[in-house]
């Protein structure tokens, strides 16, 4: 397996919401995030996919997870028709509370498939609690996606962080 | 060139009760990915932990590693596990036995290990065949300190494991 990569970001202040966008031929694709931290205590990362560099807001997201927890049991998570993509991280503004993740794209560049993803993702809470998400997610729309959106929960800004893009090869 | 960059590669082919992959984390790559293949052992089935390795070279042995997994068994329910404050990120590796054909295989992430400034993350999945079972470990790890981390130490936790191959690659970012 190879990557290329297609785009990245890398937040050094605080920034309202995150597009990375690309994403133009039918391979499979791959989002990384390192270090996000937000802004505001007690919040998480919401995403949605972006067509033509438009971050989606229609209620089309479809998402089921298992959550790990390092210090009680684990829990399931899932939604049908939300007008968003979440993973419950519930992030902090302490040491080290960013989420971290890899998150793999398909079908998104298909004008007649729904677009797919499945994500891991480890984060530190705002309890200082070790967490992570491992699951899935569709978009319910037959048409071309270009991306993905990241964006604070409750309008909380993102502090830090690199979001990148990579074709798989 | 592909942004994913094979730093190591580290093959046991005699019994060892630990690896340690040194001096693979940097300021190069912010996320690295390790696969590991084909771990097996010649006595029977045991865990395999994780500990990290700091830029003196010393193995971290302090209380800062916290843990949790899900278990996906192929004879019965699903199981899981956790830890907070433990000496090692345990099972992280799964698990590996003796039986022909029966070998431990993962792939896991790392995120910012060398960072001084920030904890280091993991993710892992592994399948693991032993005792004429399946077991699928899908987990998450942080080292709750902000040393340098520079490489890891795998731990076979009861019998030394006499085969298998780790391979190291670094997540590059142009900017």
């Amino acid at each position: 397996m190879g990557l290329l990569q297609v785009a990245t970001n890398t937040v050094t202040s605080a920034t309202a919401s995150v597009s990375i966008t690309g994403i133009n031929s039918d391979d499979v694709y791959m989002v990384t995030g390192v270090g996000i931290g937000v802004e505001t205590n007690i919040r998480e990362i919401n995403m949605r996919i972006t067509k033509s560099g438009t971050a989606q807001s229609d209620s089309e997201y479809d998402f089921a997870y298992k959550r790990i927890i390092s210090n009680a049991v684990n829990a399931n998570l899932g939604a049908t028709n939300n007008s968003f993509i979440r993973w419950d991280s519930d992030l902090g503004t302490g040491t080290s509370e960013f989420t971290n993740f890899i998150i793999y794209l398909y079908n998104f560049n298909s004008s007649s498939e729904f677009s797919y993803g499945t994500l891991e993702e480890v984060d530190v809470n705002h309890s200082e609690n070790a967490m992570g998400a491992q699951g899935g997610f569709v978009h319910t729309v037959a048409s071309a996606s270009d991306g993905l959106n990241f964006q604070g929960e409750s309008s909380s800004n993102i502090l830090s962080g690199t979001f990148t893009l990579y074709k798989v090869i | 060139m592909s942004n994913l960059r094979l730093i190591n590669e580290t093959l046991v082919t005699s019994a060892v009760s630990t690896v340690s992959v040194t001096d693979v984390f940097s300021a190069d790559f912010d996320i690295y990915k390790v696969t590991c293949e084909n771990f097996s052992n010649s006595t029977g089935a045991q865990n395999i932990d994780l500990k990290f390795i700091n830029s003196s070279g010393s193995v971290i042995t302090s209380s800062e590693y916290d843990w949790g997994y899900l278990r996906l068994n192929d004879y019965g329910s699903f199981t899981e596990a956790r830890n907070t404050n433990d000496t090692n990120w345990e099972n992280f590796w799964g698990k590996d036995d003796s039986a022909s054909g029966e070998t431990q295989n993962v792939v896991a992430y790392f995120f910012n290990p060398y960072s001084s400034s920030s904890y280091t993350f993991g993710l892992v999945q592994s399948s693991n065949a032993l005792n004429s079972q399946l077991q699928a470990i899908k987990g998450i790890g942080v080292l709750t300190e902000t040393s340098s981390v520079t490489g890891f130490q795998i731990v076979f936790n009861s019998n030394a494991s006499n085969n298998g191959k780790i391979r190291t690659y670094g997540l590059r970012v142009d900017t």
